[in-house]
């Protein structure tokens, strides 16, 4: 699927972007020129040699603190991804075989937590266990699985009812192996579309929350922190909360992008397309283009 | 070139437009930028940070909301520009010859928006409300009262020890006297606030709006030229100026940060005297600050001019003592008892037993605050590694005495000795390490009591009494900020109460 992913430009682009923001997040505070820290008299400084991004409202060199609070928003925004699946898509494919009662719950619940308000639930959360992101962002991991439950158990149903599954379960095979040979496959680019998406999201929630400064303990930079910051000083630094509303929204941007570039290769639908962009491709090849594939695929 | 006959439309159209014109041109007038409400009413539109959340004065306290809720409510006294006691609902006052007894004298005629009549009963009821009412902040302010005789509009007030700051501590920010009708509920006078101040509520979003009134029955009601005032919570400190600009508000409480683009946007910035004052405070009763090296060794590390270049923009000064510069109360024998000096710091820590790492302390806090990260950047520098926590309920371990360090700002009491007592005495509120008092402190304030305010020895002994207080290891002052206020030009100016906001005489106009 990554090989597919990047054949096309848009994915390449949100996967260049990605895996620079995954850098920044893995060396970011060792590739940060100063100590993030560390204060100076140099208050709110503009941009020079010394401050590429100029300074907070405490000296502090904004491009390190930048730099430094990669990691807390990257790894904040693959928790809330990575707990959604994991709490969301395994429940999903489980509901179709595991009989009416735990598909009666597992349903129940997940409408039950599309009703709440992640943001405002994060904050009570943290309200109620201490000042963390790691528990806030779980508890947003698990209000965004229904989203991942739904995806996966639409795709589980889909292939269920086909009859080389059907076939498979009168043969009598068991439930694991039918899932590891027929339905994960079927399940993992849609799954994988709501696991994008939701990276950009949890980007979002990260942001939101430590914009509002929750989450992370002071002096700890952070992408919605320093917007936070840089917005009291507009005054004196205008341009100062450019840099990390840009980085939030490319990085958002990418994530999105990137579910898109994985819809469109998913599928038949996906795998015609990029048939035909390679037809256009190949030399000598003329003519009209072909006409786009039918949804239901090509055989 | 013979004219175009003219439509049959075009009559109506003109006609249909000048009454558009003009039902329009008022409304759009009203919703610009001037004080004027609609109707021509001068309105006061004020968002403040300090919102209050009680409209009950013996909830609320003494703290810096207590200007809103003077808007309300009406006391004893009040101070003028010097900071002095002035006739407020009393007309006049006197003590005894022993200073033990103090009788205020009630203005005749004056009642409460409710109705009930402002006499020295409605006193005494307010008196012991906040002395006796379960949840009063004022408890701790009111200990020189033993009891108040009401003899109709004579208020008697019978002391425990002689005490001349009465006059003083009786004024807006400990006495604001409510209906003691309406305080028989508390809980609905918290929200349905009922005073004999300037003006009178008539709509309250708790926490967010309260519109007001002009009260006709004040006793100076002819000096209030303001009609109505619109209340509201400030919202984020870079978007007032924009709201000022707009005519959202014309009167706004100011972060320091914000006032270069407040000035460049027209708007009036100006600075009201007072007596803020913002410390770190140490817990002596718990390690490491029960080993006065340790104590010592924060003072020495505390470089008081960072905080002031920092975080006030200029507008602030650095102040060792619970007062700025040039207050009565302020001892200059004592100025600069403890410059920084870290290295000093370091060989006190060294003296005590701490290498450089060895105290990990944590700064607790109510919400993020930049003086926090200036601490810790402070005292990393001499070796004392600080994490700030934030805590939202804060308050009740840093009142139950429960935290060992933590930052505390003032904005001053009107009563210079109710501000020593409030940092150093046994009970005071800001004292973290109650019951600790320094010696000597409580001999030192009861001979500022038994000093009459125009005794001319009076701030001498005042001083002595700061003095005795600043032994104590358990407050290190930093610095104090400003109170930073902007208004649309609309708004003619407010007397200079220091720490006092005074409506009389303010008018609201339109300046085009």
């Amino acid at each position: 699927m990554v090989r597919r992913v990047l054949s096309l430009t848009s994915g390449r682009v949100a996967m260049t972007v990605l895996l620079l923001v995954a850098l920044l997040a893995a060396l970011g505070p060792l590739l940060a020129p100063q100590d993030p820290l560390a204060t100076s008299d140099d208050v709110l400084a503009g941009i020079s040699g010394g401050h590429w991004l100029g300074t907070d409202n405490l000296g502090r060199d904004e491009l390190s603190r930048l730099l430094a609070g990669s990691r807390v928003s990257v790894l904040g925004a693959l928790e809330v991804a990575l707990t959604a699946l994991v709490v969301g898509a395994v429940p999903g494919i489980l509901s179709v075989y595991l009989g009416r009662a735990f598909e009666w719950v597992t349903l129940r619940l997940a409408d039950t937590l599309v009703a709440l308000p992640f943001l405002l639930f994060a904050v009570a959360v943290i309200a109620l266990l201490g000042n963390g992101l790691t528990q806030a962002m779980l508890v947003t991991g698990v209000l965004v699985a229904p989203l991942f439950y739904r995806v996966a158990r639409a795709a589980t149903l889909t292939v269920a009812r086909s009859p080389y599954v059907e076939a498979a379960v009168i043969a009598g095979a068991p439930v694991g192996w039918i899932v590891r040979r027929h339905v994960r496959s079927k399940v993992l680019p849609p799954v994988a579309v709501a696991f994008a998406q939701t990276v950009g999201t949890g980007f979002v929630i990260v942001s939101s929350l430590t914009f509002l400064g929750i989450g992370v303990q002071p002096p700890e930079p952070t992408w919605g922190g320093l917007l936070a910051s840089d917005l009291g000083y507009l005054g004196q630094k205008p341009w100062a909360p450019v840099a990390p509303a840009l980085l939030i929204m490319v990085t958002v941007w990418a994530g999105n992008l990137l579910a898109d570039a994985i819809r469109d290769v998913s599928g038949e639908a996906g795998r015609a397309l990029l048939r035909s962009r390679g037809a256009r491709r190949r030399p000598g090849t003329t003519g009209p283009d072909p006409a786009p594939a039918p949804s239901g695929g090509v055989r | 070139m013979p004219r175009r006959p003219r439509s049959p439309g075009r009559p109506r159209t003109a006609a249909l437009s000048a009454v558009l014109a003009l039902l329009l041109v008022p409304v759009l007038a009203a919703c610009g930028g001037t004080g004027a409400a609609a109707g021509g009413a001068a309105t006061l539109k004020w968002t403040s940070t300090y919102f209050p959340a009680h409209w009950d004065p013996v909830v609320s306290g003494s703290g810096a909301q207590f200007r809103e809720l003077a808007l309300v409510y009406a006391s004893l006294t009040r101070v003028d520009e010097k900071g002095e006691a002035v006739p407020d609902l009393a007309e006049s006052w006197e003590y005894d010859d022993e200073g033990d007894e103090i009788t205020f004298h009630l203005r005749p005629g004056l009642k409460f928006s409710d109705g009930e009549p402002v006499d020295a009963a409605a006193v005494k009821a307010a008196v012991e409300r906040a002395q006796r009412q379960q949840n009063s902040a004022l408890h701790g302010d009111l200990t020189s009262i033993e009891s108040v005789e009401a003899d109709g509009l004579d208020a008697v007030f019978h002391l425990t020890q002689v005490d001349y700051q009465i006059p003083q501590l009786l004024g807006e920010r400990v006495l604001q006297i409510a209906s003691p009708k309406a305080a028989k509920s508390p809980a609905e006078l918290d929200q349905n606030p009922v005073g004999a101040g300037p003006f009178v509520i008539t709509q309250l979003i708790p926490g967010t709006k309260a519109v007001l009134e002009k009260n006709p029955d004040y006793w100076d009601a002819e000096h209030i030229h303001i009609e109505n005032v619109e209340l509201t919570s400030a919202p984020d400190t870079s978007t007032v100026v924009s709201g000022l600009r707009t005519g959202v508000y014309n009167f706004a409480d100011l972060d320091p940060s914000q006032a270069g683009s407040a000035k460049k946007a027209g708007l009036d910035v100006f600075v009201q005297p007072g007596y803020n004052a913002s410390n770190i405070s140490l817990n002596v009763n718990k390690a490491p600050f029960d080993d006065d090296r340790v104590a010592d060794a924060v003072r020495y590390a505390v470089n008081r001019q960072e905080f002031v270049d920092k975080l006030t923009f200029g507008y602030g000064e650095t102040t060792d003592q619970p007062f700025p510069k040039g207050y009565v109360a302020y001892d200059p024998e004592s100025e600069n008892a403890y410059p920084h000096d870290p290295a000093k710091a370091r060989k006190l820590l060294a003296e005590a037993g701490h290498r450089a790492g060895d105290i990990e302390l944590d700064l607790v806090i109510p919400a993020e605050d930049p003086a926090a990260e200036i601490v810790q950047s402070q005292l990393a520098a001499v070796g004392i590694t600080v994490n700030i926590k934030i805590d939202k309920n804060w308050a009740t371990p840093f009142f139950a005495k429960d935290l060992t360090f933590s930052l505390y700002s003032t904005t001053g009491r009107d009563s210079a000795v109710q501000t020593l007592t409030a940092h150093f005495g046994p009970d005071g509120p800001l004292n973290l390490s109650s019951p600790y008092e320094p010696a000597g402190f409580e001999a030192a304030v009861a001979e500022v009591r038994r000093t009459p305010l125009d005794d001319p020895h009076y701030a001498e002994t005042l001083q002595a009494a700061t003095r005795a207080g600043l032994r104590s290891k358990a407050l290190v002052f930093t610095y104090s900020s400003p109170n930073l206020f902007a208004k649309s030009p609309s708004v003619s100016g407010l007397p200079k109460n220091p720490a006092h906001l005074n409506w009389t005489g303010v008018t609201i106009g339109d300046t085009r």
